[in-house]
């Protein structure tokens, strides 16, 4: 048996030890590889997708390699620190230091090879699935096609076996300095108990209450500014909460004998601050990326409700077609507008027709022109689309100002009006906001009489609007009209609010995959960090409830320590990502003036119940575990 | 009374070669009684005290502690009565190395939701007895291996067990601290009237017992009385394991 054989036969005669970190090297390389043949999509790439978008694409996989590095260098460390005591052995016959290191380093190339074959295999599978599952769920007009990723495959190749080799060269890192008697006691040496500093406790809380504090404190466009610093006090303020306060109340808590002496509560507690003193880096890492992935989810679904909410209300018409005109004449409005309503009534949509004039008029003093509405036009499509009225008497006048989500809209101080061609000021009455009328700005509403008396003015928009009770189901005809009119081509302006609509949600489903796909990307890595945590310690955890089961304890007690345990394990690091999910969301809402609140307990919500689906499948696993070594 | 009775105890272990460990076992043990279990390695002694101590079952045969069948009991149930009816004392301590010396002591109280200040009290008692209340505080890796074993045993009889099985107790200890160790078993026996099963290779702690049982191959082969002298049993015991065939390495060097 040369040397090569032995590494060799003992990768492939040791399936069982190698399947963990096999298995988490495979994921990663599925999970960089389905990504990759959804960036590389002819059909995406092809221009269905503005430049941007795709760049993103490719951005957010070198994120995703980045992370995977990360991911296949922890679990690596995490296998070879539970094989310290064989690595032990072997050295104790004879073995030379170059030799280890080659054997792990050949281990870990062909370990490499094969998880990426694996993964890619598997990816081919899974890349069918989510391109359908993607077709359905983001309802897509035009289906992406599987197709044979050559570049994908090609890609996730190369990069993952430059992967393997330079995280090979890095064992020699986790091995160095390892003597003889301490990899051959393995993790038996005892640990003195780990302390924490009641300062850096302190500081831990107000970091966080401070962050806290100021993240809900500030509003609108001041949210950008204090968006860095917040979130760099928070961070600072979570990883002191892992490393030193959460230590100190646990510390604080077994003091007590009537707490710790009770039940289980001894057992429970016991290796907590241990584990915790131990876990604190990677809680604190997988309360960092869940809250990235959690906010990351809820701004893009956030947004996406945003903006859709901003299109349908600044449309209270399915259809809107609007001209302007100085000197030529009207006839291709007309036209237009005949059109319009001949192909509504051929697609048997039923809809009411209302027009408004929209004149821009010479204000006299200061010196500039203000857009003016006749009354009585106003109110008949304020009436239609039932909003408030407007009762105007005499010289009095009305502004209606524009306001959306992003641009939050202003009311004008003055409380008078000169027109030109009106000899007495009007008086403005009422200052409303409302998004009636396609202008996006100001304008001034006032009574029948008084417009005949103005000037005629030079620069006029004529707005009509084509009121359809069911305006979603006008996608298919938006189509058919937007096609023949499209906009940019004339002095007109036409659109359809469902097709349009439409076609935003159709642009931003490639964005809402990609940004969901990272999420669960993240999350899944999360969990996957928490997993192995969790095998380092179950040695520990076997050794120990071997001895006191044999004292006596009962299977339930058993179950009860060990849930609570994974539980500690599993959901302070979610609870605490979920908190800093909903405060950086709500700062997101407070940046847009539009609830989140929805978007978020959605978002959050499900992140929880996937959380507790892999809780309760992890629970299961590791107490059967359990119960095989200790009722052997 | 016997405390303890065990009738046609057979052993057999399954897997591809079926092995039998123990061979139609019959003994009793008074109440109150100090019993030693000796023999070669591979003998059976361990396999005889995991299946009286419930922690194994038996293929065929009947075990009954006073007066009970405990493997006839729920595993859950089989665990309350271990934690309330029985001490254990182990080779390797296995205390638990997060714990202080109190907090192991109590551990077993504790589960049974015993009041803190009933457990203060009898750790109170128990660490006057055994000498140990100047490491009540310490931890598990700051106190010497003897100080580590009377810990253990005043975790095994803070709840006033009515059989205490010691597994090897000086296996891991140096003469002077094995001795402590028997001969505070032994106050404990005559004090309390606590019945204790002893399971050894050491002929010096064997020579504390009252009666010293011998199996081989996994059968009963012989044994023998202390009579007055524990010196005099001692040598008694170093002959019927010269006679049983143990190896040279089973048998401890004189340190009386």
């Amino acid at each position: 048996m040369t040397f090569r054989q032995f590494a060799f036969n003992n990768v492939l005669r040791n399936k069982r030890t190698y399947a963990a970190y096999f298995l988490s090297s495979a994921f990663s390389v599925m999970v960089f590889f389905v990504y990759a043949v959804f960036a590389f999509h002819p059909d995406l790439a092809a221009g269905n997708l503005s430049n941007s978008v795709s760049q993103g694409l490719h951005f957010a996989e070198s994120i995703i390699y980045v992370f995977s590095f990360f991911f296949v260098l922890y679990s690596m460390s995490a296998f070879l620190k539970t094989r310290k005591k064989e690595f032990g052995l072997l050295v104790m016959h004879g073995m030379t230091q170059l030799q280890l290191r080659t054997m792990v380093f050949l281990e870990n190339v062909l370990i490499g090879f094969f998880s990426t074959l694996t993964g890619i295999g598997i990816g081919l599978v899974f890349a069918k699935v989510i391109l359908l599952a993607a077709e359905r769920l983001l309802d897509l007009d035009n289906p992406l096609p599987f197709y044979i990723p050559v570049e994908a495959l090609l890609l996730t190749f190369a990069a993952f076996l430059i992967l393997f080799v330079v995280i090979s060269l890095f064992t020699v890192a986790v091995l160095r300095g390892n003597s003889l008697v301490h990899l051959i006691r393995g993790s038996q040496a005892p640990k003195t108990e780990p302390k924490a500093s009641p300062w850096l406790s302190l500081l831990a809380a107000i970091l966080l209450v401070g962050g806290y504090i100021a993240a809900f404190w500030v509003e609108g466009l001041v949210v950008v500014g204090a968006m860095i610093p917040v979130t760099l006090v928070v961070i600072a303020g979570t990883y002191f909460l892992f490393t030193q306060l959460s230590v100190y109340l646990i510390r604080r808590a077994t003091r007590s004998k009537a707490f710790f002496w009770r039940k289980t509560n001894m057992l429970l507690m016991s290796d907590l601050t241990y584990r915790m003193k131990d876990n604190a880096r990677t809680f604190f890492m997988v309360a960092i990326l869940s809250t990235v992935a959690f906010s990351a989810i809820g701004s893009l679904v956030g947004f996406r409700a945003m903006s859709e909410s901003t299109i349908v209300d600044e449309s209270p018409f399915a259809f809107q077609y609007s001209y302007w005109w100085e000197d030529q004449d009207a006839d291709r409005a007309k036209q237009d507008v005949a059109y319009i309503g001949q192909v509504l009534k051929e697609e048997n949509v039923t809809y009411e027709l209302y027009e408004a004039t929209i004149r821009s008029q010479p204000v006299k003093n200061p010196n500039k022109r203000e857009y003016v509405v006749r009354a009585s036009e106003y109110n008949a499509i304020a009436s239609a689309v039932g909003e408030q009225t407007l009762d105007l008497k005499g010289h009095e006048a009305a502004f209606v100002y524009y306001s959306n989500a992003l641009y939050g809209g202003e009311r004008t101080g003055s409380d008078t009006i000169e027109l030109s061609g009106i000899e007495q000021p009007l008086k403005v009455t009422v200052q409303d906001f409302s998004n009636l009328l396609p202008l996006f700005t100001g304008y001034y509403v006032i009574p029948d009489p008084l417009i005949e008396q103005l000037d005629e003015s030079k620069s006029t928009e004529s707005v009509f609007g084509f009121y359809v009770e069911d305006w979603e189901d006008t996608v298919e005809v938006g189509r058919q009209l937007s096609e023949h009119l499209p906009n940019g081509s004339g002095d007109y302006f036409f659109n359809a609010l469902a097709y349009d609509l439409h076609t935003f949600l159709q642009g931003y489903s490639a964005i809402m995959f990609v940004g969901l796909f990272m999420g669960a990307v993240f999350f899944v890595g999360a969990g996957s960090f928490l997993y192995f945590r969790l095998y380092t310690d179950l040695d520990d955890d076997k050794q120990k409830f071997r001895a006191i089961v044999k004292l006596g304890l009962t299977d339930k007690e058993l179950s009860k320590v060990i849930t609570r345990q994974l539980m500690l394990l599993f959901f302070v690091p979610i609870g605490v990502a979920i908190v800093h999910g909903a405060v950086a969301l709500n700062s997101l809402s407070n940046l847009f003036h539009y609830p989140l609140v929805r978007e978020t307990a959605l978002v959050l919500g499900s992140f929880l119940l996937v959380q507790i689906v892999y809780f309760l499948f992890i629970r299961s696993r590791y107490l059967q575990q359990i119960r095989r070594e200790v009722y052997r | 009374m016997d405390m303890l009775r065990i009738n046609g105890l057979n052993k057999v272990y399954g897997g591809k070669v079926a092995y039998r460990a123990l061979t139609d076992i019959s003994f009793a043990v008074e109440k109150g009684e100090f019993v030693g279990i000796m023999g070669p390695s591979g003998s059976g002694k361990t396999t005889l005290l995991n299946l009286v101590a419930t922690i194994d079952s038996p293929t065929t045969g009947e075990i009954l502690i006073d007066g009970r069948n405990p493997h006839q009991l729920k595993r859950n149930d089989l665990a309350r009565f271990r934690r309330r009816e029985l001490g254990f004392v182990f080779q390797d301590f296995n205390l638990l190395n997060t714990l202080t010396v109190e907090e192991n002591i109590v551990l077993p109280l504790t589960l049974d939701g015993e009041r803190v200040k009933v457990m203060e009290r009898k750790v109170g008692e128990i660490a006057r007895k055994l000498g140990i209340e100047g490491i009540l505080n310490k931890r598990t890796y700051e106190i010497s291996g003897g100080q580590a074993q009377r810990t253990a045993i005043a975790r095994a009889i803070i709840h006033t067990p009515k059989l205490l099985f010691a597994d090897e107790p000086t296996g891991n200890l140096d003469s002077k601290s094995a001795k402590d160790v028997m001969e505070t078993l032994a106050t404990i026996n005559q004090s309390d009237g606590t019945t204790m099963m002893l399971v050894t290779h050491d002929a010096v702690a064997a020579s504390y017992c009252h009666r010293v049982i011998f199996i081989k191959d996994g059968r009963l082969y012989n044994e023998i009385h202390r009579g007055d002298s524990r010196q005099a049993f001692f040598q008694k015991i170093i002959d019927v394991l010269s006679l049983l065939g143990g190896h040279a390495h089973d048998l401890s060097s004189v340190r009386v």
